[in-house]
């Protein structure tokens, strides 16, 4: 489903990806850990070309995304890779609402009765159906998170993206966005994710990829990441994320 | 003095207030606000074009609209005033009224000035919410149209309205093409009395201060309420009205 083959990019003279060569499966759950600057958000960033690479392809259903391609064929790709964000990045000028309605409405032309249906859906689904016409300021973050969630989910897109989309929480609010991910996981949707909880990793992952200076270093099921890591880098990042 | 004062405006508030209209132009603050509205009001779409193409990837939209800003924030007002004084009816083969010139030149003033108030509201969001549209698959035109936008002018509302302030003190330029707005009609009055020139400018201070520190009010007010809406959480009085 995501390909990556010798993927490298530089910001300015500093190489933020090196060769990096991974696949996920259709259906599959990867999770990206690795310590602060290893350039997890950009790998996945490059994912829906948010950011450009240097050299490599990145095939998404098969196409390669980095390809030259039309603006209008580029925005189509990215309208099916679902993004969340650290930050959420609700649209703060718009109901929780008007956010999931706003994407299905304008980019795929579907009508506004159809998107407002299927926005309540989601909203259902996420928890929040009763805070459909709250502002953004007026949710808390875990509620903000969902409704990310959701809006990404409006497009249907069959593979979504995840940078940290828990660490701008506090520690309550966690639990409600992981159920969230964990039920897309459950239902086989393809998944790239970011995080460090790793109980959250090991009860729902696929694979671990674990990144440090540009390079995946180490690739391996849960299990075996969290209970033996290989590379030297990985044993010591985990007992420092152990020993916080 | 003051007792003068008030003799003048009693005898003269028509002229202040509306020119000689119906028999002549339509002149005094009424002109004047008139003036600075129709500026403010056609300045501010052109404001957005030039906005956009300040933060345009393409150098030939970036350029001009560069060149464009620098060189009217580099002059005098007066200056454009004349250029475009001298220069439309050489370029149009027609005569144009002074309301028209004024019109004319507020609106490419303003425009200039305005696009760097419009240009900083869609530079200061953060940068989330363009990747968040586009990562939902919107072309760059319709995240700007339907996510930056509405967002920046909104932020942008009180600066505008200071802008549509300055716009004001700025019509009063008008008096050296024969525009007949307050300062004129003032003026017309100054020359009729001859004695009293302290009354009469008095007067058109007075009048001045009044119309732009009731906008400053009205804009400091919305920038506080601004403020208290970006900040977070609503009372919960609003959140119902919004509901
Ligand atoms: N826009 C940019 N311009 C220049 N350098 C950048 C830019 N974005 C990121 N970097 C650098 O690229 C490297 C990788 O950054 P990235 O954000 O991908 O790391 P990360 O693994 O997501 O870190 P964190 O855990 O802190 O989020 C870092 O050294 C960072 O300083
Ligand atoms: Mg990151």
């Amino acid at each position: 489903m995501i390909q990556l083959q010798g993927v490298n990019k530089w910001f300015g003279d500093l190489q933020v990806l090196a060769d990096i060569n991974a696949n996920v499966a259709r259906g599959e759950v990867v999770v990206v850990c690795g310590p602060s600057g290893s350039g997890k958000s950009t790998l996945i960033r490059t994912v829906n070309r948010l950011e450009e690479i240097r050299s490599g392809t990145i095939l998404v259903d098969g196409r390669n995304i980095h390809a030259k391609m039309p603006a209008a064929e580029l925005n189509a790709m990215r309208s099916r890779i679902g993004f969340v964000f650290q930050s959420f990045n609700l649209f703060p000028h718009l109901s929780a609402l008007d956010n999931i309605i706003l994407s299905p409405h304008r980019v795929n032309g579907l009508g506004r009765a159809a998107a407002r249906d299927r926005a309540m859906t989601l909203l259902e689904r996420v928890g929040l159906a009763n805070r459909a016409h709250s502002f953004p300021a007026q949710l808390s973050g875990g509620q903000q998170q969902r409704v990310a969630i959701a809006r990404a989910l409006a497009m249907e897109p069959p593979a979504m993206l995840f940078d940290e989309p828990t660490s701008a929480l506090d520690p309550e609010m966690v639990g409600e966005v992981l159920a969230v991910i964990r039920g897309l996981a459950q239902e086989g949707m393809t998944m790239m994710c970011v995080t460090h909880e790793m109980s959250f990793a090991r009860e729902v992952a696929d694979q671990v990829w674990f990144m440090d200076a540009g390079r995946i270093l180490e690739t391996a099921t849960p299990g075996a990441f969290f209970g033996a890591p290989q590379h030297p880098r990985a044993q010591r990042f985990l007992s420092d994320l152990r020993a916080r | 003095m003051l007792h003068n004062a008030i003799a003048i405006v009693s005898e003269n508030w028509l002229l202040l207030l509306i020119g000689q209209y119906p028999n002549g132009p339509l002149g005094g603050i009424a002109a004047t606000l008139i003036l600075s509205v129709l500026g403010i009001v056609l300045a501010f779409p052109l404001s957005v074009l030039i906005a956009l193409a300040r933060i345009s990837r393409w150098r030939l939209l970036r350029a001009p609209a560069t060149a464009l800003v620098y060189l009217v924030r580099g002059v005098p007002l007066l200056m454009i005033i004349f250029w475009v004084y001298f220069l439309f009816p050489l370029l149009l083969g027609a005569n144009v009224p002074g309301f028209a010139t004024m019109v004319c030149t507020l609106v490419i003033y303003e425009g200039a000035f305005l696009s760097e108030v419009v240009r900083a509201g869609i530079e200061a969001l953060p940068r989330g919410q363009m990747d968040a549209a586009r990562a939902l698959g919107h072309s760059y035109p319709r995240a700007m149209r339907y996510v930056i936008l509405p967002q920046a002018l909104y932020n942008m509302l009180p600066a505008i309205l200071s802008q549509f302030i300055s716009t004001i003190k700025e019509t009063t330029l008008g008096y050296v093409i024969n525009v007949p707005e307050l300062t004129f009609a003032a003026n017309q009055i100054n020359n009729r009395l001859l004695t009293k020139p302290f009354e009469v400018f008095l007067i058109l201070a007075l009048t001045y201060y009044a119309v732009c520190w009731s906008l400053t009010w009205v804009a400091t007010w919305l920038e506080r309420r601004i403020a208290t809406r970006r900040a977070g959480p609503a009372p919960i009085g609003m959140m119902a009205a919004r509901a």
